[in-house]
């Protein structure tokens, strides 16, 4: 069968399934006993396994046929949950990914048998079990199992709870019959789930299905190897006529059944014990079952239908190429450039144009556009989380390479941004985790000794403020040292002692920044190759945003990473500074003030304004741009505040234009401006205004 | 012009531009379009020879003084001034600005005297009847080292 048409779906879905294994692992390994994760655990194996052996990927599957197994043991209870388990685990998953990126290169799973890997598995199964499981031992036992499954009776192994127990032993008081029946499903078969649909459909003519294995949801998930079992209640005594109709449904190998009484139930229930994770399997289907034990088909049959509407959602998601998007995303460019066009012809050319119809259409026309604008970007907008969910695993391992004990704590990993960011981001900010993980903390003993917590922590906090999202990566670990610093610098001769004397502190911590500067004083395979921050910081820069420092020596060390929310549209504000014109991002504005010359003091022979508390650094932009031509300051100088997270500083311009949406347009890799200027926009009468930067400025 | 018509595989064909009182060729193969003067925006610490930046049918395009670049005399905008857009694979387009546009010339490789010079923006003199062309070396043009 030519599944190559899946193969994407594939691939993304076993990437979910992996990282909800990696996820539910590093759970695990904190709560050992937490029977939801086991749980989930054991369904993401399963359905690896499932689609692997969908796609015909053998090795694959019996890798994950075998970590299932070990998931079954655990959910049984027959092996705890130790660290050894959990690093075998971890190795299975990197196998895994190994399967997954030949995949990705070259549509096969490759060769690597990963034969060690499944031999630690069954060692561990069989050392936890003893010697008494040793028939259950799978060598290729999925093979095995398709193979048996052709005649399997699988109904007589059904254990019922309670109330389905009451539920045979009613029907069979009504006088009517009970069947417990196996359905076993073709190999190749690629709908399961429709398949067992119309199974069920087709005996629902002759009763009520009263006991569903797996459960009904599962099988409607697909959760399902290639048997399932029901029991049904029907008047019909002829039972051929039941299985005729089960079997006619196609891609059904075989149908297997017999009248079940009430009395085999109760019997066989005493042979084996029920196994706990049974029962919460079918809980869902207990509870239906017991509110109308006479009539359980009632709850049964909507759950059937529900499966033949659920098909259809996965057409409600779209994977579109980003590519398409882009194009889409000019298209909207496109036209707010055109409506601003015709917003300035509105305002400017009075008389003609003047009529109050027109101007409504072009009102309306703007919030349209608006409106537009906002969803084509919510459509480029993913969670970071598919980014972010992989540090768990990484600061782990980091911690076992290392050895000192450390926690990373994340939080707003929902936080949302362009898909373009997202993408990129991710080493970035590896890196400063790593960072923090290697040089941030203390080892265990220092750490101790300066009566710290054992357990060093570190954080990734991200949250959205204004048209910005900032990511915040720290640790509370020795931070930086300046001084040591400053002597590196010096005895690298980055800077001359004289410089040094006059830095402030912040620009000492930047000099990190710099290409090739390196504190670490062993090199290991982690980090100190001083190939580190100014890539980190390049990187960021590269998407608009910027980085920052907070140190304190001895209590730890944050980066602050600030990114736009959006590439491509802002909101902005016009400004004018003599004839020129100028856009500043709204998200970064304060307030806007007028501030009487007089009232400008002078701290450290620098303008700054005192503004309701605060002090207030003022930059002359005409100075910064180049065109100061020596006016004489007006006697209200007009201030535009602006803050870069908690820092603050006014800019000066001559006249304010309004607000207004504009798109955003690279300059080119021609001029090199000092990243002064972040870009350029055209207004709607075409001239074109160049967008402020306005973090660099503070 | 008549006498070229039949085109041997090796000729190439060039605007011819005047920039002060010499005649430069460049190869059409770079160049997207020429368009008349207009307004161009400044852009503050831009590197000297960079006028500025234009709107060009929607797109932000950077203009380069080519005088300037060769360090001759600032340009004087005229009606005959025009900015030749080229258009190179790496970097995107570029704007610049030309005294006057001539006309297009086909120049076969024998007429064309290869030339080259460290710092120069010349890659060859083309003689075209009467007239000499220096042709423009684009790549040298666009590096953005500062010939000193």
């Amino acid at each position: 069968m030519d599944v190559s048409q899946y193969l994407e779906i594939f691939i993304d879905e076993t990437n979910e399934h992996v990282q909800t294994l990696s996820d539910c692992i590093m759970v695990l390994e904190k709560e050992p006993d937490n029977k939801d994760t086991i749980n989930e655990v054991f369904r993401a194996a399963h359905s690896l396994k499932g689609m692997a052996g969908t796609m015909g990927f053998k090795r694959m599957q019996r890798l994950t046929h075998d970590m299932e197994n070990v998931f079954q043991e655990v959910r049984s209870d027959k092996i705890k949950v130790n660290s050894a388990m959990i690093d075998l685990l971890f190795k299975c998953l990197d196998a895994i990914d190994g399967y997954l990126n030949n995949v990705k290169a070259s549509s096969d799973e490759g060769t690597e048998d990963n034969e060690h890997i499944i031999k630690e598995l069954n060692d561990f199964i069989a050392a936890a079990n003893g010697t008494v499981q040793t028939e259950e031992k799978p060598v290729t036992p999925v093979e095995e199992k398709t193979e048996n499954a052709s005649g399997d009776a699988d109904y007589l192994q059904i254990e019922l709870n309670d109330s389905e127990k009451d539920a045979v032993k009613a029907a069979e008081e009504a006088g009517q019959k009970v069947y417990g029946i196996t359905v076993n499903i073709q190999k190749d078969c690629l709908l399961k789930a429709a398949r067992a649909f119309l199974v069920f459909k087709a005996v629902e003519e002759f009763g009520n299905i009263i006991v569903y294995r797996p459960s009904s949801q599962d099988i409607e998930d697909e959760k399902f190897d290639l048997t399932f079992s029901f029991y049904l209640v029907t008047e019909e005594e002829d039972f051929d006529k039941i299985s005729h109709a089960a079997g006619t449904v196609s891609e059904i190998e075989s149908v297997v059944g017999s009248l079940v009484s009430y009395a085999d139930i109760a019997g066989a229930e005493k042979k084996e014990e029920v196994p706990v994770e049974t029962v919460s399997k079918t809980e869902e289907i207990t509870k239906t079952i017991q509110t109308a034990p006479a009539a359980p088909a009632q709850a049964a049959t909507p759950a059937a239908k529900k499966q033949a509407a659920a098909k259809p959602v996965t057409g409600r998601t779209v994977r579109v190429d980003i590519e398409k998007l882009d194009a889409l995303m000019n298209q909207v460019s496109e036209l707010i450039i055109a409506k601003n066009s015709l917003v300035s012809i509105s305002s400017s050319e009075a008389g003609a144009f003047q009529n109050q119809t027109f101007n409504e259409q072009i009102e309306y026309l703007e919030r349209i556009t608006t409106n537009l604008h906002e969803s084509v970007m919510k459509v480029r907008m993913v969670p970071i989380e598919s980014t972010v969910n992989k540090f768990p695993r990484m600061i782990r391992d980091l911690a076992r390479k290392l050895n000192k004990k450390m926690e990373l704590y994340m939080t707003g990993e929902e936080t949302e941004l362009d898909r373009t960011v997202v993408d990129q981001i991710g080493d970035p900010l590896q890196h400063l985790l790593r960072n923090s993980a290697d040089h941030g903390l203390e080892s265990n003993e220092v750490r101790i000794q300066r009566g710290k917590p054992e357990v060093g922590s570190i954080f990734l906090n991200a949250y959205q403020e204004g048209n910005n999202v900032i990511i915040k990566v720290g640790d509370d670990g020795n931070g930086i040292d300046v001084e040591a610093v400053k002597n590196k610098a010096i005895e690298r001769g980055t800077i001359t002692p004289e410089q040094a004397e006059s830095m402030s502190q912040k620009e000492i911590i930047n000099l990190l920044f710099l290409p090739s500067f390196s504190m670490a004083k062993q090199i290991s395979d982690i980090s100190g190759r001083g190939v580190g921050l100014d890539v980190v910081k390049s990187n960021i820069e590269q998407l608009g945003g910027d980085v920052e420092v907070q140190t304190v020596l001895g209590e730890g060390t944050t980066f602050t990473v600030r990114l736009p929310l959006t590439l491509a549209i802002i909101q902005a504000l016009m400004v004018e500074i003599r004839d020129e014109k100028y856009a500043i991002a709204l998200g970064s504005i304060s307030n806007i003030e007028s501030i009487p010359v007089n009232e400008i003091k002078y701290v450290e022979a620098k303008e700054v304004i005192h503004l309701r508390g605060n002090v207030i650094p003022i930059i002359r932009l005409d100075k910064i741009l180049d065109i100061d031509d020596g006016q004489k300051d007006p006697e209200n100088l007009t201030v535009v505040i602006v803050k870069k997270g908690d820092s603050l500083a006014g800019l000066v311009v001559d006249n304010l234009m309004g607000q207004q949406e504009i798109v955003i347009k690279s300059l080119g890799k021609y001029i090199d401006n000092n990243k002064i200027i972040s870009g350029a926009t055209i207004l709607g009468d075409g001239e074109v205004a160049l967008i402020l930067d306005v973090n660099t400025l503070i | 012009m008549a006498d070229l018509d039949i085109m041997e595989n090796d000729s190439k064909q060039y605007i011819v531009v005047k920039i002060g009182n010499e005649q430069y060729g460049i190869d059409i193969s770079y160049i997207d379009t020429i368009v008349r003067m207009q307004k161009i925006t400044r852009v503050p610490k831009a590197q000297r020879h960079f006028k500025g930046v234009i709107n060009l049918r929607g797109e932000i395009v950077p203009v380069m003084s080519i005088r300037l670049k060769m360090k001759l005399e600032d340009d004087e905008f005229t009606n005959t001034s025009r900015i030749i857009i080229l258009k190179l694979e790496e970097k995107g387009m570029l704007g610049v600005i030309v005294d006057e546009v001539k006309e297009v010339v086909t120049l076969s490789s024998n007429e064309v005297e290869k030339s080259s010079g460290k710092g120069s923006f010349i890659n060859g003199v083309g003689k075209h009847g009467e007239e000499l062309i220096s042709l423009f070396d684009i790549n040298a043009i666009v590096e953005e080292k500062e010939n000193a």
